[in-house]
């Protein structure tokens, strides 16, 4: 047979919203813009709005569609994330989907005991090595709020240890604009200038607004700093359900997508063109514990319909998966885990953070990493459809096969069982009499050494010589 | 020399059957023992995947890969093989017992005893008891292995061994079993000799119960 024009392969791909649900959630956004209204604290961004056309009235800046509509049209459809060693490795562009940890907790179980301790510096730094070398995982965030530094300064630190653990790029989080003017001073040392940064950023920062409708004076600053540098930003506001926003996961789309589209206008208003991340948070709170839930089904959900959203407008979008209300590794961790990766996958969410995280957050865990790398990996494979080719189809080996004997010892089987099939490495398919042999080590186990293999052998490298000077220029001058 | 034997087994290993096909056939060339080739060359090299593959290290077709190496070599060297120095493991009578028609992982254990220098008589799948016996007579085996895929099937393993007893063979084998539903305590529990629970433990087993 001459060589015939393949078949195109079909990657599975979910839709949570159809084109009339976007557009009712689209209109109802636009009235919570326009009549409903939202207090901004920050004088400079109230401001701009009214001199964009927004106006006042009941103490509320109310926003016209005009307004809304010419900002969504000035912010760029992708953003280029590098490394920091200035290569590009995070295009988050319709249909790719990458993967990293969260930010911030307070928490972390311990690698040696086990046991749910307050975080460390050091846990930041640990985790980026371990993000570094787990080739699943595509950014880092900190995981700790460190506990052993000046609390006015964590962020700073975490920070710092962040950037010196990995060279990935990363989504940071600052306290204020005092904060993020140092990182902004570390990172163009990275970078080796302004202008280098701009082109090649390995940074993004994540703030939010306060749900429902509240812009509070630092988290508008630092949206506002990083639009006037032109360096990428994300402000996905947290409406969780029965929380922050509606009980009902329609009405937390409508008030988020709300919220996230004043944080693109501002961007836009400084400097049109600012690479701008478009998403939300819409978890469940739970009506029992009150908690913000990382694993309920609201999550999945919410995020594919935000994700609709997102492509409906032509925005890259930021979402969340991998993470867990379970405070230890079990099966609970493992089914959150799991239909929340799938589901980033199947809507093509662009930056998915979050992974490794136990106890809705306030935990962190590095076995929770390294299992969610397997997760990933393994849903992966499912996204890469089934492949109908000639070699695939295996013609001739089904030919010549004898009825019952199996195709295990078959040419076809030994050509090209390498990329056939999926191969697992933490999951465990040994005979039970091998399994036992090797301890009869579950899966946190298996994961507790992997984590240990990989922090004993990852070599990074480090940060730059006047990176490092000016990491002890601002502390120095924090300390003081 | 060492160093050819050396990379026969190693070639081997890779799988790489046209180059173990040549390099025996230099080997030979150069005058070696084929006894010696087969030893270790060729078995050397198999056992070094038996010892990989149950260490966990190799996957099943990089298993058979070296195995079909295995053949091209002993295509090669077979000929020259005298009497006293062909596979020297012993004769094995291995099938999938009466009932059950299945045949992978029974093949994959004649493959990996094969790749050990067993010589293996393959009866197949769905053997009946009397089968068994008439190989064992005919072929006079230090071994026979079964294999049953089905709780169904299983039983059939102890119908054969009744049968060997009945014919008044059993005495000069020893009997193996293998399969999804099979442990220790069954071997035991039916008169077996060992139970293999993979195919590389198989040649092991094999080995011990050969000696």
């Amino acid at each position: 047979m001459t060589v015939q024009i393949p078949i195109e392969t079909l990657h599975p791909t979910m839709r949570m919203l159809s084109d009339e649900q976007i557009r009712a959630i689209h209109h109802t956004s636009l009235d919570i813009l326009e009549r409903t209204g939202i207090v901004m604290v920050h004088e400079a961004a109230r401001a701009l709005l009214l001199e964009a056309g927004a106006w006042e009235s009941d103490g509320r800046i109310k926003i016209p569609e005009r307004v809304v509509m010419s900002a969504i049209g000035l912010a760029p459809s992708r953003i280029l994330m590098h490394n920091r060693l200035g290569q590009l490795t995070m295009p988050l562009e319709e249909g790719k989907v990458f993967f990293g940890t969260g930010s911030d907790c307070p928490f972390t179980l311990d690698l040696e005991s086990g046991a749910r301790r307050p975080s460390r510096v050091e846990d930041a730094q640990r985790f980026a090595r371990l993000c570094d070398g787990l080739e699943q995982i595509d950014f880092c965030m900190t995981m700790a709020s460190a506990s052993d530094v000046p609390v006015q300064d964590h962020y700073l630190h975490d920070f710092v240890a962040m950037i010196r653990g990995s060279v990935k790029p990363n989504v940071y989080t600052a306290r204020d604009r005092a904060d993020i003017e140092d990182i902004y001073r570390i990172a163009c040392a990275v970078a080796g200038g302004e202008a280098e940064l701009r082109e090649k950023p390995f940074l993004m920062l994540y703030a939010e607004s306060i749900s429902p409708l509240l812009y509070n004076e630092d988290s508008v600053g630092k949206l506002l700093f990083c639009a006037e540098k032109g360096i990428p930003v994300t402000y996905p506001p947290s409406p969780n359900t029965g929380g922050g926003g509606p009980v009902t996961l329609a009405g937390s789309l409508a008030l988020g997508n709300a919220e996230c589209l004043v944080g693109l206008i501002l961007a836009q208003l400084v400097r049109p063109g600012t690479p701008f991340l478009y998403g939300m948070n819409t978890a469940a709170l739970d009506m029992k514990s009150a908690i913000v839930s990382y694993g309920a089904p609201e999550w999945p959900t919410g995020m594919a319909a935000w994700c609709d959203l997102a492509r409906w407008y032509g925005l890259p979008v930021w979402g969340a998966a991998g993470a867990s209300d379970s405070k230890v590794i079990d099966t609970q961790a493992g089914i959150e885990a799991t239909v929340t990766v799938m589901a980033a996958f199947l809507t093509r969410c662009n930056l998915v953070h979050d992974v490794g995280y136990i106890e809705y957050g306030t935990t962190s865990s590095m076995e929770m990493v390294v299992i969610a790398d397997e997760i990933i990996r393994d849903v992966r494979y499912m996204m890469g459809g089934v492949e109908v080719s000639e070699r695939t189809l295996a013609r001739e080996a089904i030919d010549r096969a004898k009825p019952g004997g199996g195709f295990l010892a078959d040419d076809h089987t030994l050509s090209h069982w390498k990329w056939a099939q999926w191969r697992p490495d933490l999951i465990d398919r040994s005979r039970y009499d091998t399994w036992v042999a090797r301890g009869k080590k579950d899966m946190a186990t298996r994961a507790n050494e992997r984590v240990h293999k990989i922090l004993a052998t990852r070599e990074v490298p480090p940060l730059p010589v006047e990176a490092e000077e000016a990491v002890a220029e601002v502390l120095a001058r924090r300390s003081a | 020399m060492a160093d050819l034997l050396e990379k026969i087994a190693s070639r081997l290993y890779e799988g790489e059957d046209e180059e173990v096909a040549e390099l025996v056939q230099g080997a030979l060339d150069k005058g070696l023992a084929p006894g010696v080739i087969l030893q270790e060359g060729l078995i050397a090299g198999m056992d070094q995947v038996g010892r990989d593959f149950k260490a966990g290290e190799l996957f099943v077709p990089e298993v058979l890969i070296a195995a079909r190496a295995m053949h091209a070599g002993m295509n090669v060297l077979r000929p020259f093989l005298t009497e006293s120095e062909a596979p020297s493991a012993g004769k094995y009578v291995i099938g999938t017992v009466k009932g059950d028609l299945h045949d992978i992982g029974k093949n994959l254990v004649k493959m990996m005893l094969e790749g050990a220098g067993f010589e293996t008589i393959d009866l197949g799948t769905d053997v009946a008891p009397e089968a068994f016996v008439n190989a064992v007579r005919d072929h006079r085996p230090v071994l026979v292995g079964m294999s049953a895929l089905l709780t169904t099937t299983m039983v059939q393993m102890k119908a054969t061994i009744e049968a060997l007893e009945e014919a008044g063979l059993r005495g000069s084998i020893k009997i193996m079993i293998g399969g999804a539903p099979v442990t220790d305590a069954y071997a035991a529990q039916i008169g077996a000799d060992a139970y293999a629970p993979d195919a590389a433990s198989a040649v092991d087993v094999a080995r011990s119960l050969a000696a």
